[in-house]
């Protein structure tokens, strides 16, 4: 017996290793087609060094060939999509391939700096016919500077928003403030959610479960931007026109103190500051939550309380409290796990909309500012760690899923 | 409001004679009229409709009229100087009237709203039905796709590809009878206005086909199992015939709910775009930048935004009540 129970644990463990592994190829994979589109699209984007050159050049009616030469040095313009693509991913190759003090691949073709025909002579007597004026080779790689690779969270540098700064410490400069924004909103959805989804389904048809049926369907089915735009305008404007303790109406901290009515003074830049910046957007972000988690918690509790072993648990005279924490809310919850899933990327990325709504210098306000100025390398850093992130978020979920339920199978 | 609900009496009480039992569509409109707040929407959205058809003619002012003495200005004012015509819903930042563009701008973010969820419907319905009916290798790639759009930060990529389409019209060109069309239907100008609008067609639609697909997908792989079929192939019905006729019909009460949501989300995506900047930009009026440009004069002049917002709301809201009135009505096991 006890045999039997090891045996099938470490059946189980086995099981969940198997499937952590394709799960994890399947990531590989998928961030890599993500990668590559990202590339795709950020050597296609508008803006780029060469269009900045041409530019200039109607207007001072210049044409520099070696300046445009040099630009696509620079810019690695003058290497196939492959090797570029690889230079950008991993920050390889650099040169030609050392082992042992020997050079490999050095005559090897990566690019080509002028289009056209040419007649190769090499040192030793080949002449080689090449469908390229100016090829490059790898040997020519070796002396150009190169990025550490988007693996190595090396996205280049801003070419806009902040002239060239490498667009990681941009990040870093906004993470706090999205990581504050959106913890505690979520932490407060959560905490809320829970209790008024469970009640709501327990007195299913209740005068409470109406209301709050209404107001998620109401929530829902408004706009952020609607009722950011509605929150400014009744917390900041209305209530500081009616000399009422009012909120600011946006960005994360005040240029300078701040006399509030009937509270005090706000010290700019303290704790307090930021915490009162906090308010209204979290607010906001809450409530739109609140809505989607509260009904989908509503739902799976009414369909587990539908269930045989609710009914058993209520006959064999459990106290009422009992059968509904114990039985019943515990097994409503497990969907939920999944649905957590997408707290991750947003973490990360903010919410776009209600940052822009408030001006709140964030993750998703950057990514909005990096779009509307032609800053894109910072908008596929942008792309590049959510999409990562929701890929480890749905790995966790799974996981989660089958810790909480030991009913699923993975498959 | 009262043209609609005549509208859709009449239409109840024409199949009902007295011998034949009613049919399907008689009883999902008898349950739909009992949903008050979908038949105030239906109507809401009616009204709506028909102000945008008539815009040219209802619009006092000319949409991109600009009268500098008279910037934000209150509802119900007039320039005294000219012909004292009324600023209904006011002026915006650089005084042109906002009532006429809000009504163009019904025309627009409408249009926008009814193509994207027409088109992204149709698509999904048309690789749902292939790929549920077919199964197979067809089935196989479309399944690997939706996982893949189901874990891609959707939202972030529709942004940055509208923001690369908007930016370098050579990367997308549209054919010009596309361009005419939409700028015949929105009363845009082809050349100048047109692209814009496209380009967040384009965009809303390219995600937003895998919830009709999904849910087509499901419908037909749960009917196609099911004695009619059968019979209808051994009656030597071709697939093409069997999907048309027996499978989508059979899909078809979830497709319509699912179609109305797709309106609500297809109008707060043109609505999210163009408020971001990203999308429809000015002198094109749409809800979204009208809303984005109230709102940055919004401390000094604090009503401005709820001119251009609550059209979007109630839309919106609207749009989800008929889905819910719809979703109840269709829904044979619910008792009404």
């Amino acid at each position: 017996m006890v045999r039997d129970v090891a045996c099938a644990t470490r059946e189980v463990e086995h099981r969940l290793t198997t499937y952590l592994i394709r799960r994890a190829v399947v990531i590989v994979v998928m961030a890599f087609i993500i990668a590559f589109a990202s590339f795709i699209l950020l050597s296609i984007a508008p803006g780029g060094p060469l269009q900045e050159i041409a530019a200039r050049q109607s207007t001072t009616q210049r044409n520099d060939l070696d300046l445009i030469e040099r630009t696509m040095k620079r810019y690695d313009l003058d290497i196939f999509l492959i090797p570029r693509f690889l230079r950008w991913l991993t920050g390889h190759p650099r040169g030609p391939i050392a082992i042992g003090g020997q050079q490999f691949f050095a005559d090897l073709q990566v690019g080509c700096l002028k289009e056209g025909r040419a007649r190769l002579v090499y040192p030793d007597g080949r002449v080689v016919e090449v469908d390229c004026a100016k090829p490059v080779f790898l040997r020519d790689l070796a002396d150009r500077p190169v990025s550490n690779g988007v693996l190595r969270l090396d996205f280049g540098k801003s070419t806009q928003i902040l002239r060239e700064q490498p667009v990681i410490r941009l990040f870093e400069s906004r993470i706090v403030n999205t990581l504050l924004l959106m913890g505690i909103s979520t932490f407060l959805s959560i905490m809320i959610a829970i209790p008024i989804g469970i009640i709501s389904a327990v007195k299913q048809y209740s005068r409470f479960d109406y209301t709050v049926t209404t107001l998620a369907f109401i929530g829902s089915g408004m706009p952020t931007l609607f009722m950011g735009i509605m929150g400014i305008l009744i917390f900041a404007v209305l209530f500081k026109e009616a000399g009422l303790p009012y909120l600011p109406a946006g960005t994360a901290e005040s240029p300078r103190d701040t006399v509030i009515p009937l509270f005090g003074t706000i010290k700019a830049g303290s704790f307090l500051d930021r915490l009162w910046h906090l308010v209204l957007p979290v607010m906001i972000l809450t409530i739109f939550n609140l809505a989607q988690w509260s009904r989908f918690i509503r739902s799976s509790m009414l369909e587990v309380l539908r269930q045989d072993y609710v009914r058993t648990a209520r006959a064999k005279g459990l106290i009422e409290r009992v059968v509904i924490v114990k039985h019943a809310m515990r097994n409503a919850l497990i969907p939920f796990v999944t649905l957590l899933a997408g707290v991750l990327p947003a973490l990360f990325g903010g919410a776009i909309i209600t940052e822009s709504v408030f001006n709140y210098p964030g993750m998703g306000r950057l990514f909005i500012a990096a779009l509307t100025a032609g800053d894109y390398n910072v908008a596929i850093g942008f792309i590049l760690i959510s999409t990562f992130l929701v890929l480890i978020g749905y790995l966790i979920s799974d996981v989660l899923y089958t810790i909480v339920d030991p009913r699923i199978r993975l498959s | 409001m009262a043209t609609a609900s005549a509208r859709v009496e009449t239409a109840a009480a024409a199949p009902v004679t007295l011998a034949k039992p009613e049919g399907q569509w008689t009883i999902v409109l008898r349950r739909f009229r009992r949903h008050r707040l979908a038949i105030v929407s239906l109507a809401f959205i009616f009204v709506v409709f028909i102000a945008s058809l008539l815009t040219p003619l209802v619009a006092p002012f000319p949409r991109d009229a600009v009268n500098p003495v008279m910037r934000f200005s209150l509802p119900f004012s007039a320039d005294t100087r000219d012909n004292k015509k009324l600023h209904l819903l006011g002026t915006d930042h650089i005084g042109r009237d906002t009532f006429t563009r809000l009504l163009y701008a019904a025309r627009i973010t409408l249009s926008v709203a009814f193509i994207v969820a027409t088109l992204s419907t149709l698509i999904g319905m048309a690789v749902g039905a292939l790929a549920g009916y077919y199964r197979g290798a067809i089935d196989g790639l479309l399944m690997r796709l939706l996982e893949f759009m189901s874990a891609i930060p959707t939202f972030p990529i529709l942004l940055i590809l509208a923001s690369v389409l908007n930016q370098d019209p050579k990367l997308l060109p549209f054919p010009d009878f596309l361009v005419n069309l939409v700028s015949g239907i929105m009363l845009i100008d082809p050349q100048k206005e047109s692209r814009s609008v496209l380009v967040v067609i384009f965009v809303i639609t390219l995600f937003g086909w895998t919830g009709a697909a999904r849910l087509m997908r499901g419908m037909v792989l749960s009917v196609r199992e099911r004695d009619f079929i059968e019979s209808a192939r051994s009656l030597g019905a071709s697939n093409l015939w069997i999907i048309a006729r027996h499978v989508v019909p059979n899909a078809f009460p979830p497709l319509i709910v699912a179609y109305t949501l797709a309106l609500a989300d297809g109008l707060t995506a043109e609505v999210a775009l163009s408020f971001l900047g990203l999308g429809i930009t000015d002198p094109t009026p749409t809800w979204g930048n009208m809303l984005n440009f109230a709102t940055q004069f919004m401390l000094t002049h604090p009503w401005a935004p709820l001119i251009p917002g609550i059209p979007v709301v109630l839309c919106s809201l609207a749009f989800n009540f008929i889905g819910d009135g719809l979703r109840d009505a269709l829904d044979p096991r619910l008792k009404m």
